[in-house]
């Protein structure tokens, strides 16, 4: 069985450490095995990319030889860090220039990318092992209506990321499904959730996440599910904002993947850290 | 607002050099594709603004492909500028660019240039000197090493921040901090 290098990332592994809780209780529970390594911010697709881009080849390509020093593929529990350490490899590969370049830097410091490994995201292995996922699973999640929210850099650009269709995604619905909740369609399922737009312009990324958030209540969901720390965090920590600002009501809890898996498998929701989280918990999610 | 209309080559190479082996950003017919689909440019463009306050990636596309240095620096000429930094890297308009152009790598790159001349966001800003100095981009604090332990979570593995600074250092990043 492969060992997996866990890169939980700064969001999870230094904010919001509860989501890396749940997901190694349910790695655990379908035998999937991890092990740590000293890795750096990844570092971010939106922040240190947008900043200095030899900065993130050459940091990202640094973790990927901690990784290949050991011979293990990458396990990321967070969308950002799998679209990184994913597109850095990917530009490496196809770009001698590039790997020259970086490599040139990281020979001073006494390494070398030689894009050995591979970089997976904890959905896709979800995925592989969706017999064992389901074998596990003790309680039928079907008072949940779910609106999946995949995230961008789950699936796209889809040439580094290999893992979806980008602009109809169905990986997670398939996941949720496999708990016994209900997925619900809606309109936006594609559209970002507008985090990095909100550092520099709050008003337009507010305006996407009312957008996001309009097509979720339209479709009649009673909880989101998603799959990157990023896009919790917006959801979970902005609709109170919202609401006030739009004098409309947004209140739908947010679960990551692995909670709503964790809690279908019978963990409890104190054993993951649950009271955690800013929504409130509706009903729906009281009840589970 | 005039806008100067020199062409910089050099410009021009680096924008060149974003594609993989091949210079397919000239091929962008402004089909606006991209545009339409971007979730900025979405909420971003009422009709009749100043064009200075629109976000309108065929619009960059087309100021970095023509080598427009100027152009695209004087519309990101000042903190924050709209252009570049409104966009939020969702990946939307490589994705459905017919001609297979990969507009967030050109955004990327212009903000970049922008980052170079101390314009860069100060969330961005932010972020990068927190990898500088800890070689994370939110550090790691007692209270939440506290909650780790309560949840039966090992430590996080700590990184080498001397390596990280050697290297980052060595591109030129402290620098620009
Ligand atoms: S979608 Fe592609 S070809 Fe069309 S305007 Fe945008 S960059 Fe050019
Ligand atoms: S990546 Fe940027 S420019 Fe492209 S669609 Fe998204 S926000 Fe718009």
């Amino acid at each position: 069985m492969t060992e997996y290098k866990m890169f939980e990332g700064c969001t999870i592994g230094n904010r919001i450490p509860f989501i890396e809780a749940s997901s190694r209780k349910v790695l655990d529970k379908i035998g999937v095995q991890t092990s740590q390594a000293p890795f750096t911010c990844c570092p971010d697709p939106t922040g240190v990319k947008s900043f200095d881009n030899m900065a993130w080849l050459a940091l990202g390509a640094r973790n990927l030889c901690l990784a290949e020093a050991e011979g293990k593929p990458i396990i990321s529990l967070c969308n950002g860090c799998t679209n990184t350490l994913r597109g850095v490899q990917h530009q490496l590969k196809h770009d001698s220039l590039k790997k020259e370049k970086v490599n040139a830097e990281l020979a001073k410091i006494g390494k070398e990318f030689k894009g050995t490994i591979d970089v997976v995201h904890f959905v896709d292995v979800l995925k592989e092992n969706l017999d064992k996922v389901k074998a596990g699973i003790t309680k039928q999640m079907s008072d949940l209506k779910v609106a999946c929210h995949p995230g961008c850099h789950y699936m796209r650009p889809a040439e580094w990321m290999e893992s979806d269709d980008p602009m109809r995604p169905k990986n997670l619905k398939e996941i949720v499904a496999a708990t016994g909740a209900n997925v619900i369609d809606y309109d936006e399922l594609a559209l970002c959730c507008g985090n990095a737009v909100a550092g520099p312009y709050p008003e337009h990324g507010d305006a996407i996440l009312k957008q996001k958030m309009d097509s979720i209540k339209k479709a009649g969901a009673n909880v989101i599910v998603v799959n990157c720390p990023a896009c919790f965090q917006r959801f979970d920590t902005s609709q109170r904002d919202l609401s006030k600002k739009f004098e409309a009501e947004y209140n739908i809890p947010v679960l990551y993947l692995t909670e709503l898996i964790a809690l279908a498998m019978g963990v409890s929701s104190e054993e993951i850290g649950m009271k955690n989280h800013r929504v409130r918990r509706n009903t729906a999610i009281e009840n589970l | 607002m005039t806008l100067p209309l020199g062409i910089d080559f050099e410009f021009r190479k680096l924008i060149m050099d974003v594609h993989i082996g091949s210079d397919k950003i000239k091929y962008c017919y402004q089909c606006n594709r991209c545009t339409d689909n971007c979730p900025v440019a979405n909420v971003a463009n009422p009709f009749y603004r100043e064009v200075t306050n629109w976000f309108d990636p065929r619009l960059i596309v087309l100021g970095t492909l023509l080598g427009y240095k100027d152009i695209v620096m004087a519309l990101a000429g000042s903190k924050s500028a709209l252009i570049p930094w409104g966009c939020t890297v969702c990946d939307t308009c490589d994705t459905v660019c017919p001609q297979a152009i990969e507009v967030t790598e050109i955004i990327t790159l212009a903000k970049n240039v922008t980052t170079g001349a101390g314009l860069a966001p100060d969330n961005v800003v932010a972020q990068a000197k927190a990898v500088f100095e800890s070689a994370k981009a939110i550090p790691s604090q007692p209270a939440i090493e506290r909650r780790r332990e309560q949840l039966g979570l090992p430590a996080v593995a700590a990184p080498d921040v001397n390596e990280v600074q050697t290297l980052l250092k060595n591109i030129g990043v402290d620098k620009k901090l």
